[in-house]
């Protein structure tokens, strides 16, 4: 019995390119929502995953990046020829989600405090990251798990920092494992077009 | 004319969006040295749990130092509308005696992560639904406001998609009203785009108004009550409107002069009335404003019955201009009832 993610991955309009050592594939969504997935073609680990949904007035809004680096310097751009009016400082943390095979990953980098001011815990399905002296404070949400409908445990949750980044990890269930497989398999099987590949007729 | 209708017809939908909310704890705006090229702000925000640094953008920093946002203040930020709302004072800073008048708010710090999602209700019109859709970068040209031409199919799709709307609750439909003035100037044309318009589901109160009596359909060559077809009008309520009574106009001035700050005697606004009734009442608020000016001219606080006599003798009003034109055409130039000898005395 396939899960609602499968089912929801499998009846969307999909294509796939190979790209700088990348697979990336993108879906279409019944209901208009692009969700674009890379995958590293060599470790088959899930680099990035972004979402474009539409806004409820049918606008177009940016991507939200689920997991994955957020390319910042657009975000910069943005702000000098006026399109965004507030853009977070590149002083501050930056947080993003790393996955690999058998966890949940997340670095936080430019948090210079010690180790022992990081307080984690974890209410309402989430995990909340805070630290004793106020600076940081963040809620880490795991959209896989919400899909799945599977609830949050304090013991398989663990941190650690190192050069300014606090490193978050949650062990990835067994369920998510085995489909996160298994999409992998029919992904490979997909026709995919390689860069240079696509046809440009001049006339 | 199908714009105009869509805008009169509101929209009210629940959308979420990204606000930052928190208390200032430092703005910081550079100049550049040599006085030209853009500035650079810097805003310190912070929550009970957590503080972060944010780059500003051009308006923002002319919004921030419009609304004189300094540290302790609680502001929210709508961060695709770049708007600052200033929520009030910290409690934390409500040792500062300094510098707090009556009207300052004390607010509670908020707490937990800066940027929030929220759930908005906002009301927008047929039309910007239109914009928004009819065009990939639909968001850029409705703040520019040109939107070029919005295909019908468009319309179509989201009419449909607005009834969907409708039924699942999410939204709501205000319909408007739509007033067109000076209607006998629209041509034959446009009456039966109108024709068709109000029989669409989706129509707003259509209100017209006209000072014509009997006159030619534009672009026609019928005559019609009002210069609006016969059919149109059929489907039209007609009001009459009467003239205004002296009490009436009494009370259009008193409003008046509310609406523009002037103090005025109980004798000037009878003065004011009987000027309003014996020329025009555009001509008595007019005079209005004037005299208000001729009273604070003598540092007084009332307009009396002098200031309203003396306005009334420097501006006239349109019957006197008449008379006076009457008499002193001669001495204007282009005059044509005695241009013959003036223009061949200039010639030689």
């Amino acid at each position: 019995m396939p899960s609602k993610w499968v089912e929801l991955l499998t009846a969307a309009r999909k294509t796939a390119l190979l790209q700088e050592g990348r697979r990336k594939i993108h879906f279409t969504m019944s209901d208009g929502a692009e969700l674009l997935e890379e995958y590293d073609v060599r470790s088959n680990e899930l680099l990035v995953r972004k979402w474009r949904r539409k806004s409820a007035l049918g606008g177009q809004k940016g991507w939200e990046y689920e997991v994955g680096e957020a390319d910042l310097t657009a975000k910069f751009a943005a702000l000098s020829h006026g399109s965004e009016h507030v853009v977070e400082s590149h002083e501050n943390p930056i947080c993003f989600r790393c996955d690999t095979k058998k966890l949940f990953q997340w670095r936080i980098r430019n948090l210079p405090f010690p180790t022992s001011t990081y307080e984690l815990s974890i209410r309402d399905q989430s995990i909340v990251v805070r630290t004793s002296n106020k600076k940081y404070f963040k809620i880490l949400q795991i959209p896989d798990m919400e899909r799945y409908g599977l609830s949050l445990n304090e013991s398989e949750l663990s941190f650690a920092h190192a050069n300014n980044t606090l490193i978050v990890q949650y062990k990835k269930p067994v369920e998510i494992i085995t489909d996160q497989d298994m999409l992998m398999v029919e992904f490979k099987k997909m026709k995919v077009t390689k860069e240079g590949d696509a046809e440009c007729n001049q006339s | 004319i199908l714009q105009a209708f869509r805008k009169a017809i509101g929209v009210r939908i629940k959308e979420e969006t990204e606000l930052i909310e928190g208390e200032v704890v430092e703005v910081c705006v550079e100049r550049p040295a040599t006085g030209t090229g853009a500035k650079i702000g810097k805003l310190t925000l912070k929550t009970t749990d957590m503080e972060t640094v944010f780059d500003l953008g051009q308006k923002m920093i002319e919004q921030i130092t419009k609304e004189k946002i300094q540290a302790g203040d609680i502001i929210t930020i709508d961060k695709s509308a770049g708007k600052v709302a200033k929520l009030g004072r910290s409690f934390t800073r409500a040792r500062d005696y300094d510098a707090t008048d009556s009207q300052t708010r004390f607010v509670q710090c908020p707490e937990g992560e800066l940027q929030k999602r929220k759930e908005v209700v906002h009301t927008v019109t047929l039309h910007e639904i239109d914009v928004i859709n009819s065009r990939t970068q639909g968001f850029l040209a409705l703040f520019s406001g040109d939107t070029g031409e919005i295909k019908s199919e468009v319309r179509e799709q989201i009419n449909s998609k607005v009834a969907e709307w409708r039924e699942e609750g999410k939204a709501e439909i205000i319909p408007g009203v739509l007033f067109i003035d000076e209607v006998h100037m629209l041509d034959i044309e446009c009456f039966s785009f109108l024709n068709r318009l109000l029989e669409s589901d989706m129509s707003p109160v259509l209100i017209m108004a006209t000072n014509r009596g009997i006159t030619r359909i534009r672009g026609t060559n019928y005559q019609s009550p009002h210069g609006i077809p016969l059919d149109l009008l059929d489907r039209l309520l007609i009001i009459a409107t009467t003239r205004y009574s002296e009490k009436e106009t009494k009370q259009i001035l008193e409003i008046r002069c509310e609406e523009e700050d002037v103090e005025m005697a109980e004798d000037a606004i009878a003065v004011l009335t009987r000027i309003g009734m014996e020329t025009s009442l555009r001509y008595a608020i007019q005079l209005i404003t004037a005299s208000s000016l001729v009273c604070r001219k003598r540092k007084g606080v009332e307009v009396s019955v002098a200031d309203i006599k003396k306005v009334y003798s420097l501006f006239i009003d349109e019957s006197r201009s008449t008379t006076f034109l009457k008499e002193y055409q001669e001495e204007f130039m282009f005059n044509e009832l005695a241009g013959g000898d003036a223009a061949t005395m200039e010639i030689s």
